[in-house]
């Protein structure tokens, strides 16, 4: 092979690897440029300082799990998280309270026979996670 | 002088008691002398109630009940199942009621009106792992969870969730679904469509169970939805 064709095949080498990386830098900009944050902006970010600060557990006094009532209506009762949000759900009912103090006694209706009944507690400090409680209960009407 | 007066003062004291105490004994001694019968029957009735109290107390303490999908009836007996065990049920004749939920109100039926793959409630007195029923009951099985949105499919009116215990629902959103949306302001909860829902919103969902669903698909009775800004607020 003649002298000048290895020089015209180096340069040629050279100059096409020259490129590629002019092309392949610039395509990144490109993207950076036109891709969305969809996090939000920096400043709004408020990110307080939970070190230290201990929630307070989810405790359910009241219904015991499997129990058997005669009534139609019980009382939920126990202690969790001040200013959290309780949400109890049931096939016949939805209820959502904000839990101002720490204890709460709230009043819920039962279906006749099996209850499934899901109770979630979402504190207020939104990093920490929901607490959930599942329990069935029983209403068998005394005159059965 | 002075111990004298302290003297006079418990001898009164004393005198004043035991005059006392003579009266309280002497007061039931006259009544019963003039009516025998009456405090006779008192006490037996006290007694009645006392035993009749222990008795509802202790079959109290031995009723439960169980739940389950029926895997087997024959005339006096049944196995019901549930995610965690196996049952059997005894009827007895002159005890057991059977009746069928029919929403808020109920009908009698009898025993051989069960049949396989009947949701039922059984509650009575268990010894053995065998439970005597003094009722069951006939109704629909529901399965009631929460979490979060993962996919909207707004074609086909479904949507995904994930629960915080990892299982993923996929839930049909049909006509009859109940669906309500928590007020973030107001906290309190509201009818919304089906275009309200957003992917990352919460969601707490009730569904009936068959036990002939696949892959976790589920018609929804009703939902309720949190939504995410509520948790960013």
């Amino acid at each position: 092979m003649k002298k000048e064709t290895l020089i015209a095949v180096f340069l040629g080498l050279l100059f096409g690897g020259i490129v590629a990386v002019f092309i392949s830098l610039k395509s990144k900009e490109i993207e950076l440029s036109t891709n969305k944050v969809i996090a939000p902006p920096k400043e709004n970010v408020s990110v307080p300082n939970l070190t230290g600060i201990k929630m307070e557990s989810l405790e359910l006094s009241e219904p015991a799990n499997n129990a058997i009532f005669e009534k139609n209506t019980i009382h939920f009762k126990g202690t969790a998280a001040k200013d959290s949000l309780i949400i109890i759900q049931s096939p016949i009912k939805d209820l959502v309270v904000k839990n101002i103090q720490g204890k709460f006694d709230l009043e819920f209706p039962l279906a006749l026979g099996e209850n499934s009944i899901k109770m979630v507690v979402y504190p207020k400090e939104k990093q920490f996670r929901p607490q959930e409680k599942f329990i069935k209960i029983y209403y068998i009407d005394s005159e059965l | 002088m002075k111990i004298t007066i302290k003297n006079c003062f418990i001898v009164t004291l004393l005198y004043c008691l035991l005059a006392n105490s003579i009266v309280m004994a002497q007061t039931p001694s006259i009544e019963a002398s003039s009516s025998p019968t009456v405090v006779v029957d008192k006490d037996i009735q006290q007694l009645k109630d006392k035993i009749a109290n222990k008795v509802s107390e202790i079959r109290k303490q031995n009723n439960k009940a169980i739940s389950g999908f029926v895997l087997k009836i024959d005339g006096n007996s049944m196995k019901l199942s549930n995610t965690e065990e196996v049952n059997q049920v005894k009827f007895d004749d002159a005890l057991t009621k059977v009746f069928k939920v029919l929403g808020t109100t109920k009908k009698e039926i009898k025993t051989n009106d069960i049949s396989k793959d009947d949701y039922a409630i059984v509650s009575g007195v268990i010894a053995d792992k065998v439970i005597t029923a003094n009722v069951v009951l006939i109704d629909e099985n529901f399965l009631v969870d929460s979490g979060k949105i993962t996919e909207i499919n707004k074609e086909d009116f479904n949507i995904k969730v994930l629960t915080n215990d990892k299982n993923t629902y996929s839930l049909d959103i049909e006509t009859g679904t109940k669906q309500h949306m928590v007020n973030i302001k107001t906290l309190l909860s509201e009818v919304v469509g089906f275009s309200k829902l957003k992917e990352g919103d919460t969601v707490h969902f009730v569904v009936k169970k068959t036990g002939t669903e696949k892959d976790n698909n589920y018609s929804a009775v009703k939902i309720l939805i949190i939504p995410q800004e509520y948790f960013i607020k």
